[in-house]
């Protein structure tokens, strides 16, 4: 039973850490093969490795809704097809999500959007790797909040290009071993070209 | 068992503390804890021992290092910051803060420092330890320091010898950085940032102090000789007592000397900037329902339920968004107030009461319309960071920036760096 300075435990950072929501193109998201979770516990948040070296468990996306369908008889559920320069992102949300899907049920196509929630794999029965996100939410913008996501995402992918070459991270050592074949500069052009595509 | 020789033998230990233990009773106890239930007659002994010592404030005499009292020697001499919970301490300190009494069981309570640093003490009343005065410097002999709510406590009992020490000594304390503050005595420079309603009658002021490394809320309450601080100034504040409560440090400037000075300080711990998207509105967003009752405020329950003071039929209304704000690598918890959560959304506090009382979907649709206006923008939150959440205090839509666009586009086409 010691007050010294050193044995208090640190001060307390609140009492969890909201996963951050990755900004990532289709084009690189369509490639990810694989996925983890930390953590042993039950609740320990899964977690898909990025090609160019990042974890993520949550990603934030705007795009163009250009499709919707409701599927399922008991168990209704709404998938949805969102649009980016490089891209398609499948979306889904279910009873699980009644909050995005009454959402996504309200939206009419097309229309912009921006949608935060969890990226996961599953492999078709044709052996196709097919990446879908859950939603958690999802809102209808304009087009200047598209724009930015454009910059944001190019940003954020060009500085994960940039690391993947310096100093490895445990994640991006991981990324080298999961995606031999492929070369993340690959994502520097993707990103140019999304750029291009915004007018000037 | 001879429970009388036992019995003297335990009277005997406190009498050398100066206290006088009935001895039938002692008796009668010993022979309860060995007849009655089982109890070995050494384990009989050593329980009402200690039974007695808690009784007279005492430290279990003969246990652990302990001298046998009264003579002052064995105990090491120590400086006040090396000084344990649970430790016989000799020290030689200077009186720097005397507290009025809370019980009637101690004589004088306060904070004695020397140049490691400062600890609260309390002097028994049934010490008879002679009244010590504030400024003087005394040599203390055979106290214990013991823990009390997390906090190194000096305790001066009838076993502790006091001497006031007359020879000229001096004493600067040093102010320490407010993030390295930790509960118990500390010395602070800082600006007073913030002041706040006072939430309680006896509270005479509270608000926020800052200095280059952070920020620190502090209280103050009603007494004799206190004085209010003048927001915006810059003060030492030696010897303020620092107390935990969930994690949380806060400052009780009651015991504290307090000295303004003319200096300033750039506080940046604290006021903070994000850009990013807002990814989640949370629950209790939207138009909120407030206590009414003076310096209050707490946000009402659907049935205006009040934690503190239940039922209030006449809330006042107020705006929120309590959200995140992601900027892709990490996410900031920001609380967004009224003037902010008008402009941002488009809708005024009177509107939002005009459709939280007539829309079917009441506070409801409030809530819906602004997550719709904000969740997945992009918008730049300035504020105050307490406690890992931004209290925003203005904030604006991100626009688009051809410059920014342009700058990626060279990034994206250049060689890689």
């Amino acid at each position: 039973m010691s007050t010294n300075a050193k044995d208090m435990p640190p001060r307390r950072e609140g009492a969890f850490e909201r996963e951050p929501a990755r900004r990532v193109f289709a084009a690189e998201l369509r490639e990810c093969r694989y996925q983890f979770r930390e953590g042993e516990d039950e609740k320990s948040p899964t977690f898909v490795l990025l090609p160019s070296g990042e974890r993520s468990n949550r990603i934030f996306i705007v795009g163009t809704l250009t499709e919707k369908t409701r599927q399922g008889e008991q168990n209704i559920f709404y998938r949805g097809r969102v649009v980016d320069p490089t891209g398609t992102f499948f979306i889904m949300a279910g009873s699980y999500q009644p909050e995005a899907m009454q959402q996504l049920a309200k939206i009419e196509t097309p229309a912009f959007v921006a949608v935060i929630g969890k990226p996961s794999l599953y492999q078709k029965p044709d052996g196709a790797w097919l990446v879908s996100v859950r939603v958690e939410s999802i809102t209808v913008v304009d087009k200047d909040t598209r724009d930015l996501w454009v910059l944001d995402a190019a940003k954020h992918t060009l500085d994960r290009v940039d690391a993947y070459a310096k100093e490895p991270t445990p994640d991006i050592l991981k990324a080298k071993e999961q995606y031999p074949t492929i070369d993340p500069s690959l994502f520097r052009k993707i990103a140019y070209d999304a750029l291009a595509q915004i007018k000037m | 068992m001879d429970y009388s020789e036992a019995a003297n033998r335990i009277s005997r230990k406190f009498a050398q503390s100066g206290q006088t233990p009935d001895v039938k009773k002692i008796e009668g106890k010993l022979k309860r804890l060995v007849d009655e239930f089982g109890v070995q007659p050494s384990e009989a002994e050593r329980s009402v021992t200690s039974e007695l010592a808690k009784e007279f404030n005492l430290p279990v005499p003969g246990a652990g290092s302990a001298p046998g009292g009264g003579k002052g020697g064995g105990t090491e001499e120590k400086k006040i910051a090396e000084s344990v919970p649970g430790e016989w301490v000799t020290i030689e300190g200077k009186i720097v803060a005397l507290s009025a009494p809370a019980s009637p069981s101690i004589a004088q309570s306060g904070i004695i420092a020397d140049d490691s640093g400062a600890i609260r003490f309390v002097v028994w009343a049934k010490s008879n330890a002679p009244a010590m005065t504030d400024g003087s410097w005394y040599r203390i002999e055979s106290a214990v320091v013991d823990e009390f709510k997390g906090v190194a406590n000096l305790k001066v009992h009838s076993g502790t010898t006091i001497k006031e020490i007359t020879d000229d000594r001096s004493l600067i304390p040093t102010p320490a950085p407010i993030k390295d503050l930790h509960p118990g005595i500390g010395n602070v420079r800082a600006k007073f940032i913030q002041e706040w309603d006072a939430s309680h009658d006896r509270m005479l002021q509270s608000g926020l102090l800052g200095d280059e490394t952070g920020t620190i809320k502090f209280v103050m309450w009603k007494e004799p000789g206190k004085e209010r601080l003048v927001p915006g100034a810059v003060y030492n504040l030696f010897y303020a007592q620092v107390d935990e409560f969930n994690g949380r440090l806060s400052l009780n400037l009651n015991t504290a000397t307090i000295l303004q000075e003319e200096g300033e300080i750039a506080v940046t711990g604290g006021e903070a900037t994000i850009t990013g998207a807002i990814v989640h509105i949370a629950p209790g967003s939207g138009i909120i329902k407030r206590c009414p009752v003076e310096g209050c405020n707490r946000a009402l329950s659907r049935q205006n339920y009040c934690p503190v003071h239940e039922i209030q039929p006449k809330f006042i209304y107020d705006l929120r968004i309590k959200g995140w704000l992601d900027d892709g690598e990490k996410t900031h918890n920001v609380l967004v107030q009224r003037e902010v959560v008008e402009s941002l959304t488009g809708i005024s506090l009177a509107q939002a009461q005009e459709i939280a009382e007539n829309n079917p979907l009441g506070m409801d649709e409030v809530f819906l319309q602004m997550r719709d206006k904000v969740l997945g923008r992009y918008i730049t939150c300035s504020g105050r960071e307490i406690d890992n959440r931004l209290l925003v205090n203005k904030c604006e839509i991100v626009k688009f920036s051809s410059a920014d666009h342009t700058a990626l586009l060279n990034r994206a086409g250049g060689a890689p760096s």
